[in-house]
């Protein structure tokens, strides 16, 4: 690459900042990079080339007519060379690298408190692969950033336009070949870093992203610096030398990174080729911008990372070619937003040492203090009040044009010692060490300070940085274990401005969210705070409350886990809440709110929504339906909502083909009828539909269920349980019970279990008679042979008592002859599978079965000695029995007509009443008709 | 070659030590023999950026900040407990920070059960009071009080292997800095023993004692804890290794090289065996050893000394292997089917797939678990 000088000449550079602009700029640079190529590489070749390059980047992008600020990401020294450079240039345009489809929500900035990240949404998606639904791409602000004070100077100063030139988010996922939307795998996860989590699995676009991609020239920076990681290179090696650098420095500086780290970037070409694209998308925007406003490029300011700042595409530059094409955007609807963020989420999501976006804002806090420049801020904006007053615009000094070769040959510069300001430092984390159980004292305070300096010193640093006083506490305080939720380190960290989080303030919220608060106003909760908060609700005696109450539950079935916890009181069908307690943290899930915010106005709707997606999703089971049907009923208590759902339900229940979500589905049912009896004058079409074709459907599969191997005996006991529960109301709506005895009489499962479910349900139809079952039982214990199955025999009739209620006397005696005629071999291994059977799946029978037996067994021990269970009492002979003397009752109805006059009348009976003949009963009948005698007898005498 | 079997940090880089003492203008505190730049440098190294004119070779591989702290406590009032797992080389690095500070790091007190508190102070020589009396003569200082005398580094061994009564005689002698001798005279100050600028004490213990003798609280806030982790980086690992290894063969005057591939075979396996044992439900599913990276040396210099002295002098895989299982099969049957499992489920098909030296370590393996059970 060669210097673009000679090309350039034509341009007249008139921005003061920029220097001369002849080919001599940088030679003796050139010159000295010339023989350390020659000195170390054994004579001029790619060293050469890679060291001329840096120089023909940075001269390149000096002599750039629209002038370039260059920034990284979180530094101090950016966001001070951008406020200072602002108040010198003052321009009427700043070009920000920065989603373009951004740009409308960055006036809202002003209401929320910083850091909060921008949000782009996208749920319903159009052009995209399904799976990577739903899209979200986030850039957190933090007000110690170079692009905040782009951002404030351009919105709070009259004239002046701020253009995002970035591709859009929708382009963001189009470039991307695989959606890095899985979270960071060295993201905290422990529960008390949910701090860190607050960006969900967004896409982090950063303005500045600036870091070696080259792992061992990382290493090795970091081995020669004696540092740990990258932030702390940074700030001992770039922010200390420029935050008092004046801005020729400052740019030229960055712009000799940005370029070395792009030319030191192997390996991923995907990754680089949309950067470059990145940068043509920018500078074509920006051409267009120009062309169309008119606007004077010297009036103009871009801002960029470094490593953009160092571009080599041929679009490159306001005279660039034009040769790019921006591919349309997909269908996919974005939605935009504002979500609270923070430094644990920006330094997480971006790979970032603990603590160092915490530690910039501190140090852009005291840079401001010391160097007395006003950053830009604002107005309105939540946090300090700033009380920055703008200067007019003052001549900037011409510099010297090459700053570099200075700047490189300088030493590191050494900070002073600020004795005070450590001497503090050491005393909070004392005092912090103690709030958090270790058993610190003033001691450790002065052995901190001075192992601070020692290790400073061994650091070649006159002053100890943060992460040498963060050593030095380990060092002294940690002992072998920690006592409390947080270790030393991090407590430093917290200590160095902790974690700062954001807040999106009330005007800036989506129409949804507001909404939400605005109806929560009678709990007289700050719910925009942070932290849980308690809400009382005494719906009793404030009925106004109940409209919250409505709203809350609704958030809990909306929000995650925590947002809205209800400690006291439920919602169930056909009951009103009296009084409720809930634990509050809207604030603290501000995010989960504003998302919602993107899917509805109202949370009605959102739920609304997430019901019938639910309902109508491909995997949606007919017990999933009825769960919509449910929630439908009591969250928003709408019945054209119920019926539309329930309607569906029919569908998917008709098409099912296994009994798998029989035991569901007659739980919602039960449910769903009850409630329906017992709040409605008529039941709704829907369920009347569903209980008669349900009927059939289950009748239709019962055969198969008994047995199907992968039908459970419990799904099994809930389709009988379905057929038998909704018998009357399907007969009613014209069902014919022969369906289902054809069905049970189709059944032969061989399975002992379902054997004994299939005589349950026999029992219940008549077709078997008690005596009859109770035979069959006494054979199989009589029967060695079967003994051992008799155990999952009685396993069915436990599931038995689901549909047949009226067995649970019989069930008793058999449990009990279980017990009283097994083996120990076969009863005791067979007892855990009775216990777990009865506390997994029969959990609602237990209850009649301890009651039966309550019943049946006497209730004093002395009393057993005597008892004869009832079923092995000897049945009364029959004579025993009073006979049957004559019709009885009907002397009762003769001598007392009325009642039966009464209703006759009522019905419409017009007949009297008849005398009773006093003859043998039948003989009227033979002397009426008398063929068939006639015929026997005539049968009779010819044989 | 020094005539010992094993020399002192201090003598085997005497010369080292010397020519750092001669280059080294930066400011040492009290009676330092090198400044703290210079003792890390001696620890961990030298790199081309530091302009020396010789190179320093690593002693001590792990994460610098460990080192700069552990420097910084000795150069602070307070004393320097290095904690962490057997076989993360606490006690190299203890023996490496006294021969460079005070060109002696044989002044140690080994932590035992029977250590008592004469160990740490002194003790009398019997016939030499029966004879002359106590005096100063007649008393044998221990060689904490030694450090103390002579403004030296003391080393105390596994300090939580001692009782908490006897490692309480150390709070006085890090908070006061003297050590007072009652059975002595106050005449002429004798009956105490004042520490010299210089003298601090390294402490080493182990992580798996914890809960055996804690440490006092106020023993606790007289010392500096640093942590040394397990070493988890290969890269990092196989340099511990190489180096350790490479001693060992100097000091047996044995000429034998090893493949780097058998290098490679010891490491996996190692990581192999290690994830095992951390997804381990019970610690009859893990191997009693801790695989740390001292047994990886182990394991290489039982195989190095059989090849050279039983073999063909020449390191094969079969002899790694075997030596691999002797070293790490301490129960049986336990040990031996976990490792039986490790050999068959993962080396077998890995010897399948990459074939090279896997095989005949796969085969080594197996014979040497036949021979044991």
């Amino acid at each position: 690459m060669t210097s673009t000088g000679d090309t350039r000449k034509e341009t007249t550079v008139s921005t003061a900042a920029v220097g001369t602009a002849d080919d001599s700029t940088f030679r003796a640079l050139r010159t000295q990079l010339h023989e350390a190529a020659t000195a170390f590489a054994d004579g001029p070749g790619a060293l050469e080339g890679l060291l001329l390059g840096l120089v023909d980047d940075v001269d390149r992008a000096v002599r750039e007519p629209l002038e370039i600020f260059p920034v990284c990401h979180h530094s101090p020294a950016s966001a001070l060379a951008m406020a200072r450079r602002l108040r010198e240039k003052q321009p009427k345009v700043v070009y920000l690298e920065l989603c373009e489809d951004m740009a409308p929500l960055l006036t809202e900035l002003r209401n929320c408190r910083l850091p909060v990240a921008v949000q782009a949404f996208a749920s319903k998606i159009d052009g995209f692969p399904a799976d990577w639904a739903p899209l979200s791409v986030v850039a957190p602000i933090t007000e110690a950033s170079a692009e905040y004070q782009a951002i404030a100077y351009a919105l709070d100063t009259p004239g002046v336009e701020l253009v995002l030139v970035d591709r859009s988010s929708d382009h963001v996922y189009q470039w991307d070949e695989r959606p890095t939307r899985a979270a960071d795998p060295d993201a905290p996860e422990t529960a008390e870093e949910e701090e860190a989590a607050l960006h969900g699995d967004a896409v982090g676009v950063e303005i500045g992203d600036l870091r070696p991609r080259f792992a061992e020239l990382e290493e090795h920076l970091l081995r020669h610096g004696k540092v740990r990681h990258w932030s702390e290179w940074w700030h001992q090696y770039v922010e200390l030398p420029l935050s008092d650098g004046d801005y020729n420095t400052y740019r030229q500086v960055m712009l000799l990174i940005g370029s070395l780290f792009r030319r030191l970037a192997p390996g991923d070409t995907h990754r680089l080729k949309v950067d470059e694209d990145r940068e043509r998308h920018m500078w074509t925007r920006m051409r267009e911008h120009l062309t169309a406003t008119g606007a004077d490029p010297d009036d103009c300011l871009y801002v960029c990372g470094a490593f953009h700042a160092a571009s080599r595409v041929e679009e490159f530059g306001v005279h660039g070619s034009d040769t790019f094409e921006i591919s349309p955007r997909t269908a996919t609807v974005w939605q935009h937003g504002l979500i609270p963020s923070s430094h644990t989420a920006i330094e997480a999501q971006f790979g970032l040492a603990g603590g160092s976006v915490s530690i910039a804002a501190s140090l852009f806090a005291k840079n401001v203090r010391r160097t007395k420049v006003k950053p830009y801020r604002l107005a309105g904006q939540a946090g300090k009040t700033s009380t920055a007053k703008k200067r007019a615009a003052a001549p900037v000094p011409a510099g010297p044009a090459d700053k570099l070769t200075g700047f490189l040959r300088r030493p590191p510069v050494l900070d002073r010692l600020d004795e005070e300001e450590l001497l503090g430092w050491s005393v909070d984390i004392v005092r912090a060490a103690r709030r958090n159980g270790y058993l610190a004292s003033t001691a450790d305070a002065i052995a901190v300070f001075e192992t601070s300096i020692l290790l400073a010193g061994m650091r070649d640093r006159a002053k100890p940085t943060p992460y040498d006083f963060q050593d030095a506490a380990v060092t002294c305080i940690e002992k072998d274990a920690v006592p409390g939720r947080r270790d030393v380190r991090r407590l430093v960290e917290i200590m160095m401005g902790g974690d700062r989080i954001g807040q999106v303030g009330y005007d800036a919220l989506p129409p949804l969210a507001r909404d939400v608060h605005d109806r929560l106003t009678p709990l007289n909760l700050p719910l925009q705070q942070r932290g849980v908060k308690r809400a009382l609700l005494d719906i009793a005696g404030r009925p106004e409350l109940g409209a919250c109450s409505d709203v809350l539950w609704m958030l809990r079935h909306l929000l995650p886990h925590g947002a809205a916890r209800p400690i006291m009181g439920e919602r169930t069908l056909g009951e009103r809440p009296i009084q409720e307690s809930w634990d509050l943290a809207l604030g603290t899930h501000q995010r989960a709110l504003i998302e919602l915010g993107y899917e509805g106005v109202s949370v009605e709707q959102v739920l609304e929504q997430r019901l019938r997606k639910a309902a109508y999703g491909a995997k949606a089971t007919a017990a999933d339906v009825l769960k919509a049907v449910e929630d439908a009923t009591l969250y928003l208590n709408s019945r054209r909502l119920a019926d539309e759902l329930g309607a569906h339900a029919l569908h998917v229940l008709a098409a099912e083909r296994s009994v798998d979500g029989a035991p569901e589905v007659l739980r919602r049912v039960r449910r769903l009828l009850a409630y329906y009896r017992t709040s409605e004058p008529v039941l709704p079409g829907w369920i009347e539909s569903f209980a008669k074709e349900g009927y059939a459907h289950y009748c239709t599969l019962l055969p198969m269920a008994f047995t199907d191997d992968d039908a459970t005996v419990r799904q099994v006991a809930a389709t009988l349980g379905f057929l038998f529960g909704m018998e009357s109301l399907a007969l009613s709506l014209g069902c014919d019970r022969t369906q289902l005895e054809l069905a049970v009489a189709q059944s032969h499962p061989s399975d002992p279990a379902r054997q004994a479910l299939l005589w349950a349900a026999r029992t219940h139809l008549g077709t078997l008679s008690r005596t009859e079952l109770r035979e069959r039982c006494d054979e199989l214990l009589g029967n060695p042979l079967v003994l051992t199955a008799y155990p999952r025999y009685l396993s069915g009739f436990l599931h038995a008592l689901e549909p047949v209620p009226g067995l649970t006397d019989f069930v008793v005696e058999a449990v009990s002859n279980a017990f009283g005629r097994l083996p120990d071999p076969v009863l005791l291994p067979w007892l855990p599978t009775l216990i777990s059977t009865l506390r997994a799946d029969g959990s609602e029978l237990a209850p009649l079965l301890i009651r039966e037996a309550g019943r049946v067994f006497p209730a004093r021990l002395p009393a057993l000695d005597g008892w004869i269970p009832p079923w092995r009492e000897q049945p009364l002979p029959p004579a025993a029995r009073p006979a049957a003397s004559g019709p009885r009752g009907v002397a009762l109805l003769a001598a007392h007509p009325a009642t039966c006059d009464a209703a006759a009348a009522l019905l419409g009976c017009d007949g009297g009443w008849t005398a009773t003949d006093p003859g043998p009963r039948g003989a009227a009948l033979l002397t009426r008709y008398p063929d068939t005698a006639t015929a026997a007898t005539a049968l009779l005498t010819r044989i | 070659m020094s005539d010992l079997l094993r020399a002192p940090a201090e003598i085997k880089y005497a010369e080292e030590l010397d020519w750092l003492e001669s280059v080294d203008d930066n400011p040492k505190p009290f009676s330092w023999r090198l400044s703290p730049k210079m003792v890390r440098l001696f620890v961990l190294g030298s790199e081309r950026s530091d302009g020396l004119d010789r190179e320093i070779a690593p002693k001590w591989f792990g994460d610098r900040s460990f080192v700069e702290r552990s420097i910084v406590t000795l150069a602070s009032d307070r004393g320097l407990l290095l904690i962490g797992d057997p076989g993360t080389g606490k006690s190299w690095l203890a023996e490496l920070l006294a021969a460079a500070i005070s060109r002696n790091s044989t002044q140690v007190v080994q932590g035992t059960a029977g250590t008592t508190e004469d160990h740490i102070k002194y003790s009398w020589n019997v016939s030499m009071v029966i004879a002359k009396g106590q005096s100063r003569e007649s008393m044998i200082p221990s060689p904490i009080m030694t450090a103390m005398e002579t403004g030296t580094i003391g080393r105390f061994e596994e300090l939580t292997r001692s009782t908490s009564d006897v490692q309480d005689a150390l709070i006085s002698i890090l908070s006061e800095k003297y050590i007072s001798v009652p059975e002595l005279d106050s005449d002429g100050g004798e009956n105490i023993v004042f520490a010299k600028p210089g003298f601090s004490i390294i402490a080493t213990a182990n992580s798996r004692d914890r809960g055996v003798n804690d440490l006092s609280s106020a023993l606790k806030r007289r010392f500096n804890f640093v942590r040394i982790p397990v070493v988890t980086n290969k890269k990092s690992e196989a340099e511990i290794v190489r180096f350790r290894t490479e001693e060992l063969l100097r000091r047996h005057q044995i000429e034998l090289d090893v493949p780097p591939t058998l290098l490679d075979v010891l490491l996996q396996s190692f990581a192999d065996l290690r994830a095992s044992a951390e997804s381990a439900a019970s610690d009859d599913e893990k191997l009693e050893s801790a695989l740390s990276t001292a047994e990886q040396i182990g394991v290489l210099e039982d195989a190095i000394l059989h090849s050279n002295f039983f073999g063909a002098r020449e390191l094969t895989a079969r002899t790694l292997a075997s030596s691999l299982v002797g070293s790490l099969a301490r129960r049986s049957p336990e040990d031996l089917a976990i490792l039986n499992k490790y050999l068959h489920g993962v080396v077998e098909p890995r010897s399948k797939d990459k074939g090279g030296v896997w095989p005949e370590f796969l085969d080594g393996g197996r014979d040497a678990i036949a021979t044991l059970s």
